[in-house]
């Protein structure tokens, strides 16, 4: 076995034993990214700093991996837009600062897609990062960058960002554990910031006693997040005797029941309720007849809107990509903002525009947080009934790339169903590994908790995977 | 209600967004679709309802009313090539009619 290939909680044993030593660890890492970059392109910067911060933290010589959304100070981050060129932020995210706190090495920044804006990890900048179970195939998105390094063993661990899915999705498209905290659980600080309400940023992993261990690192208040959560503590550390789902209801939405699933994912539940039952958690229905019909209109008219104001401050003035012989400001914003975009980010910033127009405004934007507010009401009544919400994480199997093309822009949106209304209601949400389909594909579901319920589902999903077994690393296309 | 094409260049060009032909006509589709798509929130009877704002951000946190002077300014001052005596320099703003 090379070192690559252990799990998080093991290469910290491991390097503790002095079995092996952080250089070869990360020795061992880096020439996994060499062998597989070229098929994947995961990464938009490679690092190959091995200083270690704090040697006896509890992350120490392990090298992980950040979504180019996260500020990274004196290194490019570029949020996968042109329009941020070669920036080098003045400072770190909070995020960054933790894990480096800990002894966490970084070694690259992942790909995504435009400012988080997307499901394939296709609408970037830098070009599509594949999936490392089926190159001709998407890894999910936004943070498929981030959810394909680690299911190819680039490290054990990574972190990206959750809008509305961005972990989730990706995750279950490439077989690895994506965690979305609660809104408030996890500082933002430092996050190239899309939809604020919505934002969070979370782990992935191989295995769900490593997401323990990462969001024991970031569960921390901080004063630079207005949301950051206060006066509360959370325990992240893993313990047998909370291994138990015993009593525990676990729904399904009503609504979500005559959908059409893929068989993969039909199978997929029919497998993981069964395993639930076996563990002497009752299965339940709750219906959410508000979340399911208008959170995607919801959810795209608050995103859009929030991305449109966040995004005004890209003017070429202070960072990023710029013209130097512009006659005025407004020709220097139009020349910068027209090229610096994207497709889809235009689209967003035009519609948030749109939306917040005093003429529309209380018609669209306004609704939309009313809309907004139901929805969240919807779920706190849910779980006064049930424990935890079981359902996909995403629409269908990872879908090859050569065939987005056929699908339009809206449609694409649909395929959100299932992990938006969780930013919505700012509720953690946990997307597992259950196995593979007959296409040798990863299938993932996600399981949902209340407010604040992050150390319990991540327990429930410890449960699961004691049944359902962990991934394998992915081939990332070699053979 | 549908926005003509001329109605969606004038709110991109509001976002400082000038669009091509092409881009323009992808947009147009898009945009009503989407307003398409928002006309649900008519079912529902809004009236009463509060617009959403999360339990624990009701109150903003502040912090003391004290001066932390970034530490790296220079920093951020590198990052510009906009740059004269360590301010930002822009074009004219005003411009000629």
């Amino acid at each position: 076995m090379q070192l690559y290939e252990l799990n998080l909680h093991e290469m910290i044993e491991g390097l503790k034993a002095k079995k092996f030593s952080a250089d070869e660890l990360l020795t061992s890492c880096q020439n996994r990214i060499d062998s597989l970059e070229k098929n994947l392109n995961a990464l938009i910067t490679r690092l190959d700093d091995k200083k270690i911060s704090n040697p006896s933290g509890i992350l120490a010589g392990v090298p992980t991996i950040l979504k180019d959304n996260i500020c990274t100070r004196d290194i490019k981050t570029t949020a996968a837009s042109k329009i941020l060129g070669e920036w080098k932020p003045p400072y770190d995210a909070t995020v960054w600062k933790l894990l480096r706190d800990a002894g966490s090495v970084l070694i690259g920044k992942a790909n995504l897609d435009e400012f988080a804006m997307g499901s394939s990890c296709t609408k970037s900048a830098y070009g599509a990062t594949k999936n490392p179970h089926d190159i001709s195939r998407v890894p999910g998105g936004s943070s498929g960058g981030s959810a394909a390094a680690v299911a190819a063993g680039y490290v054990p661990f990574s972190l990206g960002s959750d809008t509305g899915g961005s972990i989730r999705q990706p995750a279950s498209l490439c077989g690895v554990y994506g965690f979305k905290p609660t809104y408030g659980m996890v500082s933002r600080y430092g996050l190239i910031s899309y939809g604020s309400s919505l934002d969070q940023i979370g782990p992935f992993a191989r295995t769900v006693r490593d997401l323990q261990i990462v969001m024991s690192v970031l569960a921390h208040h901080d004063e630079m997040d207005s949301s950051s959560f206060r006066e509360k503590n959370y325990d992240f550390s893993y313990d047998e005797s909370k291994l138990n789902l015993k009593g525990k209801k676990i729904a399904l939405v009503k609504e979500f029941q005559s959908f059409n699933l893929e068989p993969s994912i039909a199978n997929a539940m029919d497998k993981i309720k069964k395993i639930l039952e076996d563990e002497g958690a009752e299965i339940i229905e709750v219906s959410l007849p508000v979340v399911s019909k208008y959170s995607l209109a919801c959810y795209y008219a608050l995103a859009m809107s929030e991305a449109h104001t966040n995004l005004e401050r890209y003017d070429g003035v202070r960072y990023g990509y710029t013209v130097q012989d512009a006659s005025g400001l407004k020709e220097m914003f139009e020349r910068v903002r027209s090229y610096g975009f994207g497709p889809e980010v235009k689209y967003r910033i035009i519609a948030g525009t749109c939306l917040t127009e005093p003429s529309r405004c209380d018609e669209y934007y306004v609704a939309a947080t009313k809309v907004r507010t139901l929805v969240a009401q919807e779920f706190a009544r849910a779980f006064t009934q049930t424990d935890f919400i079981l359902q996909p994480a995403a629409s269908s199997k990872a879908p090859k790339i050569n065939e987005l093309d056929q699908i339009d822009e809206l449609k694409s949106y649909e395929a959100d169903l299932y992990t938006l209304p969780v930013n919505l209601a700012g509720l953690p949400g946990l997307s597992f590994f259950t196995g593979y389909d007959d296409d040798n594909l990863p299938v993932g579901l996600q399981l949902i908790g209340a407010r604040w319920s992050d150390p319990e589902i991540l327990n429930a999903g410890i449960v699961i995977e004691n049944h359902t077994g962990s991934p394998k690393i992915a081939n990332g296309g070699l053979n | 209600m549908k926005l003509t094409k001329e109605e969606v260049n004038d709110i991109a060009l509001e976002s400082r967004l000038v669009l091509t032909e092409k881009e323009l006509e992808g947009t147009v589709k898009f945009i009503n679709n989407f307003l398409t798509m928002l006309d649900s929130f008519k079912e529902l009877d809004l009236k009463d309802v509060e617009p959403f704002s999360f339990a624990e951000t009701l109150e903003c946190p502040l912090r003391a009313d004290e001066i932390h002077p970034f530490e790296n300014t220079q920093g951020i001052i590198n990052q510009s090539a906009h740059v004269e005596d360590n301010l930002f320099k822009v074009p004219r703003i005003m411009e000629a009619q």
